[in-house]
Parts: structure tokens; C-alpha cells; sequence
């Protein structure tokens, strides 16, 4: 299920420079973060779930993790209706107003709830503007998109190569998770919350040793490769902007401003 | 005699924060186009050893290195590991995490790109070693979708891909099935036949020893027990049981007759050697 993986295609998203789409990536990160009118963000995330339609991405990983999301967000859409500032009550102050420092508590109030609600959108809206990136350009590419943008080799590996382990230590964790399953462990099945809580460093303990002899396996293979022998680098395969990248680039830059504006624009009324 | 691809003088080295020193004064010499088997018990210095060949010993380790390793011309000591790369390449137990590409192609253009090779070479270099390990119908998939013996081999041609000089394989075998040590040995016998690389491989697969390497270089406890023919060493019951080191079949079979009075005249270590020498005897014996 996961969000991270290369899935082949010859789609729109596919075929544009690992450039357009960093580049795409971070200003419309900063607009989801900007904008402040529900209308804009539902309209950004629309936008985005229509181009994984067109990329053909797995719907289904999306679901499952709106599906692991659910929690998450119901919790924050809690928190922010009972602790949002506001006056329009939709349950009345359990603990009345004039009470110093506690006052007011326990009320459930409108603007948290549309708060809560737009964070949680804002939320939703970042992880299905990811995967359009991540999933639609193979790590290589992705890797020499942020070289030609300037980074220097080493940190761009690294990174990628951070994206690229991920679903490993996904299976991983599900392994071990598996494993102590099968010598009866039960609380990441039954246990409550507390339980769940209390079993997790079993967990992590292991992954986190594992990960470090892995990085360390890793580390000498890479050297025995010869990375980093030289500044520069041969790369076997190169990316070229086409005109069509750099109408992208425009289109993306005034949809970005369109949505402030119109945001803006909303938000004044 | 051809000359010396890696000469060690005096070398031991002690990991950090501990009293032992897990290798103690050795000193060999590799020459050019060799085959040199390790082999040794679990423990013994075998990985150790292989990591002093290629520079991860001292540079990626700390610890206490006495000694001096020369591979090539260059003092490990003195080189960086990924200079040493031009030199010498290397292939580790675990077939997953040496591979960090998405595509095939990728993984073997790696070494060679790091290189500053030119595109068109490395393309040839790529299809090359692809070809030699047998894997050039797999170049455009992703190495997550080979089999172990496969992802060893794959290893193999990013290390080759760099045109190694001498190539080091830290067990490469231990953690396939019997099909997948086939493929394997199959590849490096390929090497050998066509190219003129200097191989060091740890390893204990007896018979497969027996039947490729020049020299079997036995690491007991830090130290050099032997350094001999794969004959000579096979022939050697007392270093075997004294090193854990399982002689090939057809040697052990040779002994259980020998014991029991019934002496071929020769004593085989491959197994078309004691098909003959077996076959004199029954003939013998009927005779």
C-alpha cells in the first residue's frame, strides 16, 4: 500500500521532466499551505485526484491509507472544536465562561469544526500531492532532476535513496511484526491503546538495529563502487526539457496564483 | 613466476574497543590471475581478511591495523576505498543491500558512472557484464524482482562493470540454495576463462573449491594455517578437522576407504578424479 513506489506509465505526469514536477511539488505545497478557503483546497485536491486518474496510480493505496487516516483526522477535527476560539456554539460551554483559566472548556464550537475540517483536507491534499511525484518518475531520474536543480550528487542519492527504502522497511517491520506474532505475541492485535503503545519499542528495536547494519552494509557496497571518487559523474541516461515542460511550468505557476488570488478574493468578503 | 596483484606484509588488525586481534601476522602474496580460495571456520578472520583487501579495513573501520596491504600498486591504507574501486571490486554476502537501483541497468552503469566513464562505454560495459553473468534479458526490470542466485550474479556484473583488476567475494554463496551456488561459480568460471581477473573468495562450498581454485589459503584464529594447492589441502585430514572445513565428497569417500584398508592409489578431490581411480580399483579388485 504503499505511496512512495515508481509505477510505470506513459501518462501525462509520467512523460513531464523530474524538474516541472519538483518544481510543481513545491509550489503547490506552498499554495495548500496559504490558502485559507475551503473552496480553494477542495478545488486543488480535485485537481490532483483527477491527475492520478490520468497517471492510472492505484487508486486502491490511497484508499487503504484515507482508511488508516480516518483516525487521525477525526481526532484532529476533535481537538480543534473544542479548543479553536469562537463563538458559535454547537454544544454550550460545559464550565461557564466567567470561571478564570478553565473557562468555557468543553464547548463544541463551529470555526474549530471548519478548522479541523480545512486542516484535515490540507492533510489529505499533501499526501495525494506526493505520490504524483514519487510515483510517476523512477528514483533515478528523480535523483538527477534534483542534480540538475543544483544539489550536489551525494544528497540527492541520499534522498532518493531514503524515498527508495521506505517500502523496505514497510515489509520489514511487517516481518518482524509477523515474527513475534508467531511467538504469541498478541497486543498489536488485541492489546488497547496502552498496549499497543507498550508493545511498540519490541518493534521499532529491532528495525532501528537493522536499519543501522543495513546502512552500514550499504555504505560499504556504495564505497566499493567508487561513489563519490570524483566530483563529477557520468550519468547513462539524461533528461531534456521540452517545450511542453515549460508551458507546464507556466500553467502551474498560474493555477498557483490563480488559487491565492482566488483565495484572497473569497477570504475578503 | 607473474607478478604480484596483492602482497601482504605483516598484517594483523584488531577491531576498536576490543583486546583481540582478529588477524595476526599475515603475509602472502596474490599473483596476477589467480584464484584463491578462504576458507577457515565461522569467526576465523575470513571476512575480516577480505574487508583489509578492498580498503574498508582501515577506512570504514577503525581499530588497529598493523601491516601493509598493497593491491595494485596502491597502499589500501593510503587510498580511499572508492580510488581502490578503480582496482578492485567486491561482492558481499547479502544480495539486498549491495543492489540500490530501481532497474538493472542502473545497478551495473553505478560503478562506472562514479568513474566518470563516457556514456557509450559504459553502455558496453553494461550489455557486457549483463551478458557474462547471463542476465540480459532481465536489463530493463527492477533487481527486487530476481532471485537470489540471480541478485548475486547481478552483483557480480556491477562489480565487473568496473573492469576490476581483482575481485574480492565475501561468501557470495552462503545464502543460496544449491542452484543459486551453481549459477554462481558458473559466472566466475566464465570470468576466469575469458578474462585475466585476479579472484579472492571466501567461501566453504568444498567442492566447488576443489574443483576451480589455484589456492586455498586456510585462516585459523587470525592466522595463516595454510596456503596451498586445493590437493594438497584436501589431502590434509588433520588441517580439515582442525579447521571445520567439510573436505569434498568424493575425498571423504576416498578416506572412509583408505580406512578400511582398501587404498586407491591416488587420492582424488574431484569427482572425475575418483570416477577413475575407482574404477582402476573395482577393475583391480575384480581382476
Amino acid at each position: 500500500m504503499s505511496l512512495i513506489e515508481y509505477h510505470p506509465g506513459k501518462s501525462f505526469m509520467h512523460k513531464l521532466d523530474p524538474r516541472v514536477k519538483i518544481f510543481m511539488m513545491s509550489i503547490l505545497t506552498i499554495v495548500i499551505f496559504m490558502v485559507q478557503n475551503f473552496y480553494v483546497i477542495a478545488a486543488l485536491f480535485i485537481t490532483f485526484l483527477a491527475l492520478w486518474n490520468n497517471a492510472k496510480l492505484p487508486a486502491k493505496n490511497l484508499k487503504n491509507y484515507f482508511i488508516f487516516m480516518i483516525g487521525l483526522l477525526g481526532f484532529i477535527i476533535l481537538l480543534q472544536t473544542l479548543f479553536y476560539p469562537g463563538s458559535h456554539y454547537i454544544l454550550k460551554p460545559l464550565i461557564p465562561n466567567f470561571v478564570p483559566l478553565i473557562g468555557g472548556m468543553g464547548a463544541l464550537k463551529w470555526e474549530g469544526f471548519l478548522f479541523g475540517l480545512l486542516l484535515g483536507l490540507r492533510l489529505i491534499t499533501l499526501i495525494v500531492l506526493m505520490p504524483l511525484v514519487t510515483m510517476t518518475t523512477p528514483i533515478h531520474l528523480l535523483a538527477l532532476g534534483l542534480v540538475r536543480l543544483g544539489m550536489s550528487y551525494k544528497i540527492a542519492f541520499m534522498t532518493t535513496t531514503a524515498i527508495n527504502l521506505i517500502p523496505t522497511f514497510e515489509s520489514e517491520t511487517q516481518v518482524i511484526m509477523d515474527a513475534q506474532k508467531m511467538r504469541g505475541m498478541k497486543d498489536f492485535e488485541e492489546g488497547g491503546i496502552l498496549k499497543k503503545m507498550k508493545a511498540y519499542p519490541a518493534l521499532v528495536v529491532p528495525l532501528v538495529i537493522g536499519a543501522m547494519r543495513r546502512a552500514q552494509m550499504m555504505g560499504v557496497a556504495m564505497d566499493a563502487r567508487a561513489f563519490g571518487a570524483y566530483q563529477t559523474r557520468t550519468y547513462i541516461e539524461d533528461i531534456k526539457m521540452q517545450k511542453k515542460d515549460y508551458l507546464v511550468i507556466i500553467l502551474i505557476a498560474i493555477y498557483a496564483v490563480a488559487a491565492v488570488v482566488i483565495n484572497y478574493m473569497l477570504q475578503g468578503r | 613466476m607473474a607478478e604480484a596483484m596483492i602482497k601482504i606484509e605483516n598484517l594483523s588488525y584488531r577491531y576498536p574497543r576490543t583486546k583481540k586481534w582478529v588477524l595476526k601476522d599475515i603475509s602472502i602474496e596474490i599473483h596476477k590471475g589467480e584464484f584463491i580460495a578462504i576458507m577457515g571456520e565461522n569467526g576465523a578472520g575470513k571476512t575480516t581478511f577480505c574487508q583489509c583487501l578492498n580498503g574498508v579495513i582501515p577506512h570504514s573501520h577503525e581499530g588497529k591495523l598493523k601491516g601493509v596491504v598493497i593491491v595494485d600498486g596502491m597502499v589500501t591504507a593510503e587510498t580511499p576505498i572508492s580510488k581502490l574501486a578503480d582496482s578492485i571490486g567486491m561482492v558481499l554476502e547479502d544480495p539486498e543491500t549491495q543492489l540500490f537501483t530501481t532497474i538493472i541497468r542502473n545497478e551495473v552503469a553505478f560503478g562506472p558512472e562514479n568513474l566518470n566513464i563516457p556514456i557509450d562505454e559504459i553502455k558496453r560495459r553494461v550489455n557486457w557484464a549483463l551478458e557474462v553473468v547471463g542476465l540480459t534479458e532481465y536489463i530493463d526490470e527492477a533487481p527486487t524482482a530476481l532471485s537470489g542466485g540471480q541478485k548475486q550474479r547481478l552483483a557480480i556484473a556491477a562489480a565487473l562493470a568496473m573492469l576490476p583488476k581483482v575481485l574480492v567475494l565475501d561468501e557470495p554463496t552462503s545464502q543460496l540454495d544449491p542452484i543459486g551456488t551453481r549459477e554462481v561459480y558458473n559466472v566466475i568460471r566464465e570470468i576466469r576463462e575469458k578474462h585475466d581477473i585476479t579472484i579472492v573468495m571466501a567461501t566453504h562450498k568444498s567442492e566447488e573449491i576443489a574443483e576451480f581454485a589455484d589456492k586455498v589459503l586456510v585462516i585459523k584464529d587470525g592466522q595463516v594455517a595454510a596456503f596451498d594447492k586445493p590437493w594438497n589441502i584436501f589431502n590434509d585430514e588433520q588441517l580439515l578437522k582442525d579447521n571445520w572445513i567439510r573436505p569434498p565428497q568424493v575425498s571423504a569417500l576416498t578416506n572412509y576407504l583408505n580406512d578400511r584398508g582398501e587404498m586407491l592409489e591416488k587420492f582424488p578431490v574431484l569427482l572425475e578424479d575418483a570416477v577413475t581411480e575407482i574404477m582402476k580399483w573395482y577393475k583391480g579388485e575384480r581382476v
